[in-house]
């Protein structure tokens, strides 16, 4: 059991506000990435059981949105939108830096379990763009030189 | 339309489909209610094309292929819908010709063909695939794409029996909802967004259920292939036959795939009387029995040492009657029984009847094997004319057993080899009780354990060798057709039964059959 007591008696209590209960299942898998770091396989088939879902139902869920991981991933999420209108302004090019001043690729976390480095569906900040995300933060309006002060700051 | 069995009869609608008028029932979709006329995608019909409904599986509406112009009462104008999803209506106007349901078809169709590897040439799909039929006739030649085609899993291996090449799989959803709604297993699903979505299983989990292999005859495209078919033949090499799966009562329909001379496959073939569009595994991969190396094919007696050795016809006709002849003078045909089995064919069983009634033999039964049953088609009688043979008389095998263990035969004929195999946990009967029998006569199309006490063998075809019909479970007779034919030397049982009646000199049978 990776989802402990505590945990799914929240979970369960949240599903009880739904008129459907599988429409708590999107909050259930925020939680377990809150809390566990990352929503494993043996996360995801538990929460099937107490959802009354196949597992790869939850599969999908995981594996469509962004905000959770399979894996645990380093200590700071940054992502960068890279959906057109950010791309327009340049979040390509500044993804490309970000990945430069890091020394990873997109998709992958720095050797020392710092930072994961990620993609981003819109997040509603096209007219800021290029920004990223930092966990709940948004950086917006960023240049190169912005993006990296904020990432070294981490810590 | 009628409706299933026990359903309300729901009101009916008038519909007008390309200046032609339908009546339908008001609770279907377009498709549905042309489904339910016999007119969808048949020559002289209406041709909407279609991915991802499927009339045994909900409806998803993710391919966008099936628009067309509908107008309801009170529309100013027409407008494009997905027919699979649009229920009908009293004066409802379709239209499936227009200009712009054209131009609907192929930009759907350009915007599937955009991420589709050109794989034809290797793809196991060629030439029964409903993108290149559809892309033939709705899409265009050129493709505007300039960046390069996605690239994605080229085999991956699903679970025992299926693979899966994500570059050619649509995402019409078929699959998906296939082992959600009918297998209730639920082992795939949809992962990753837009362009990088993807069929997958969870972790650790095979798609694995005794229905498996229907994915792959519901999947529009070569994404899923079985690995029974996968590289064997390519299906413009196949003529496909009209035949009956035999491995149990329900007799699923199926189509049989010939090439050389021999059958390379069973797919599903729609009948919802029967077994709506599906199969089981078990019953799709029955085929392999047609060649398989145990099959018989030569009449076979024993010689002067009591080897059984393969024999012309007339010997074993001859021997047949010299055997038989003595045991009726000197005994009576009350210490001759007759078995039975549900693997032959309705005039096969009949013949058999007829020849056991001219004897006067009356110890009668019928063998059959016996094992597990599911909810959805596989019963527990597994052969498919079980219901025939007792149509014509051959009842439960018990009365004949007791007289056998009793002592109280000398001769058995026998259909088939159920008789030894009875209930799988339990079978009827063990070999080595018909040892002390003086004559024991076989008709069967594979080689068992019989062979240990029969004096004599004659090798009969399988139903996909011959003419003959079926009774299934619920009493539906089918008629399939020959797919391949049978080595030679291998007949009908009343083909070896005739022969037999007549040397035996029987009332009816030879020349004197007209009188
Ligand atoms: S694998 Fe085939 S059936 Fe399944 S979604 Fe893809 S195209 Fe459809
Ligand atoms: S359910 Fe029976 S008849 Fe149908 S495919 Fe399976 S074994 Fe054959
Ligand atoms: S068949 Fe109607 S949307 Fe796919």
């Amino acid at each position: 059991m990776v989802i402990d007591d505590a945990l799914r008696a929240r979970i369960e209590s949240e599903m009880r506000s739904f008129p459907e209960p599988r429409g708590a299942l999107l909050g259930a898998l925020h939680r377990v990435q809150e809390e566990l770091g990352c929503v494993s396989s043996e996360a995801a088939r538990e929460l099937s059981e107490i959802f009354a879902v196949f597992p790869v139902e939850v599969l999908e869920l995981v594996r469509f949105y962004n905000f959770f991981s399979e894996e645990p991933r380093g200590r700071h999420q940054v992502t960068v939108c890279t959906n057109l209108p950010c791309a327009l302004v340049g979040a390509n090019d500044l993804l490309c830096g970000i990945e430069g001043h890091l020394g990873i690729a997109v998709g992958e976390t720095t050797p020392d379990g710092r930072i994961h480095l990620g993609r981003e569906e819109c997040l509603g900040a096209c007219a800021n763009g290029p920004m990223m995300r930092i966990g709940g933060d948004y950086h917006e309006d960023l240049d190169l030189a912005a993006a990296c002060a904020v990432l070294d700051a981490l810590e | 339309m009628a409706g299933p069995v026990g359903e309300a009869e729901a009101g009916s609608v008038r519909i007008r489909v390309d200046g032609v008028e339908y009546p339908v029932r008001e609770d279907l979709t377009l498709l549905q209610a042309l489904d339910g006329l016999g007119l969808l995608n048949v020559p002289e019909g209406v041709e909407i094309p279609h991915y991802c409904w499927h009339p045994h599986l909900a409806i998803d509406g993710s391919c966008r292929l099936c628009q067309v112009e509908l107008t309801r009462p009170g529309d100013e104008q027409a407008r494009l819908a997905i027919a699979c999803d649009a229920k009908v209506c009293e004066g409802l106007v379709v239209d499936t010709k227009s200009e712009a349901v054209a131009r609907a078809r192929e930009g759907v169709m350009e915007l599937l063909l955009a991420n589709h590897p050109l794989d034809c040439p290797i793809c196991d799909q060629a030439g029964e695939c409903r993108l290149q039929d559809h892309a033939f006739d709705y899409g265009v030649a050129a493709s505007r794409m300039r960046e390069p085609r996605r690239a994605a899993r080229k085999r991956v291996d699903l679970g025992p029996t299926v693979a899966l090449d994500q570059e050619r799989c649509i995402l019409c959803r078929r699959c998906v909802r296939f082992c959600r709604e009918v297998t209730g297993t639920g082992e795939l699903g949809v992962v990753e967004r837009g362009d990088r979505s993807a069929i997958e299983t969870f972790p650790g989990q095979a798609l694995d259920n005794p229905y498996s292999m229907n994915v792959a005859d519901i999947c529009p495209v070569g994404a899923l292939t079985t690995k029974d078919f996968r590289f064997k033949a390519r299906v413009w090499s196949l003529d496909e036959v009209d035949g009956i799966c035999t491995a149990c009562a329900r007799g699923c329909n199926v189509s049989i795939g010939v090439a050389r001379g021999r059958v390379q496959r069973y797919v599903a073939r729609r009948n919802d009387a029967v077994n709506g569009s599906w199969i089981c595994d078990e019953g799709r991969l029955s085929y392999q029995q047609i060649d398989a190396p145990d099959r018989l094919s030569s009449c076979l007696a024993r010689d002067e040492t009591g080897e059984l050795c393969p024999v012309s016809l007339d010997e074993a006709v001859r021997e047949a009657a010299r055997r038989l002849r003595p045991l009726l003078d000197e005994r009576g045909p009350g210490v001759v029984a007759g078995v039975a089995s549900g693997h032959a064919s309705n005039e096969d069983v009949r013949a058999f009847k007829t020849f056991l009634d001219v004897l006067d033999v009356d110890t009668i039964g019928l063998a059959l094997r016996e094992g597990a049953a599911d909810e959805l088609l596989v019963s527990a009688e597994k052969a498919a004319n079980a219901a025939g043979a007792r149509a014509v008389g051959f009842g439960p095998i018990e009365g004949l057993l007791e007289r056998l263990r009793g002592g109280g035969l000398d001769a058995l004929l026998v259909l088939g080899h159920d008789l030894l195999e009875g209930d799988v946990e339990s079978p009827a009967l063990d070999a080595a009780e018909l040892e002390g029998l003086d004559t024991v006569i076989v008709f069967d199309t594979h080689r068992s354990p019989l062979e240990r006490v029969a004096h004599l063998v004659f090798p009969v075809r399988h139903a996909a060798e011959k003419e003959g019909s079926y009774t299934n479970l619920d009493g539906v007779v089918q008629r399939p057709s020959r797919a391949v034919r049978p080595a030679p030397g291998v007949r009908d049982e009343r083909d070896f039964l005739d022969r037999i009646g007549v040397a035996l000199g029987l009332a009816g049978y030879g020349m004197d059959r007209t009188a």
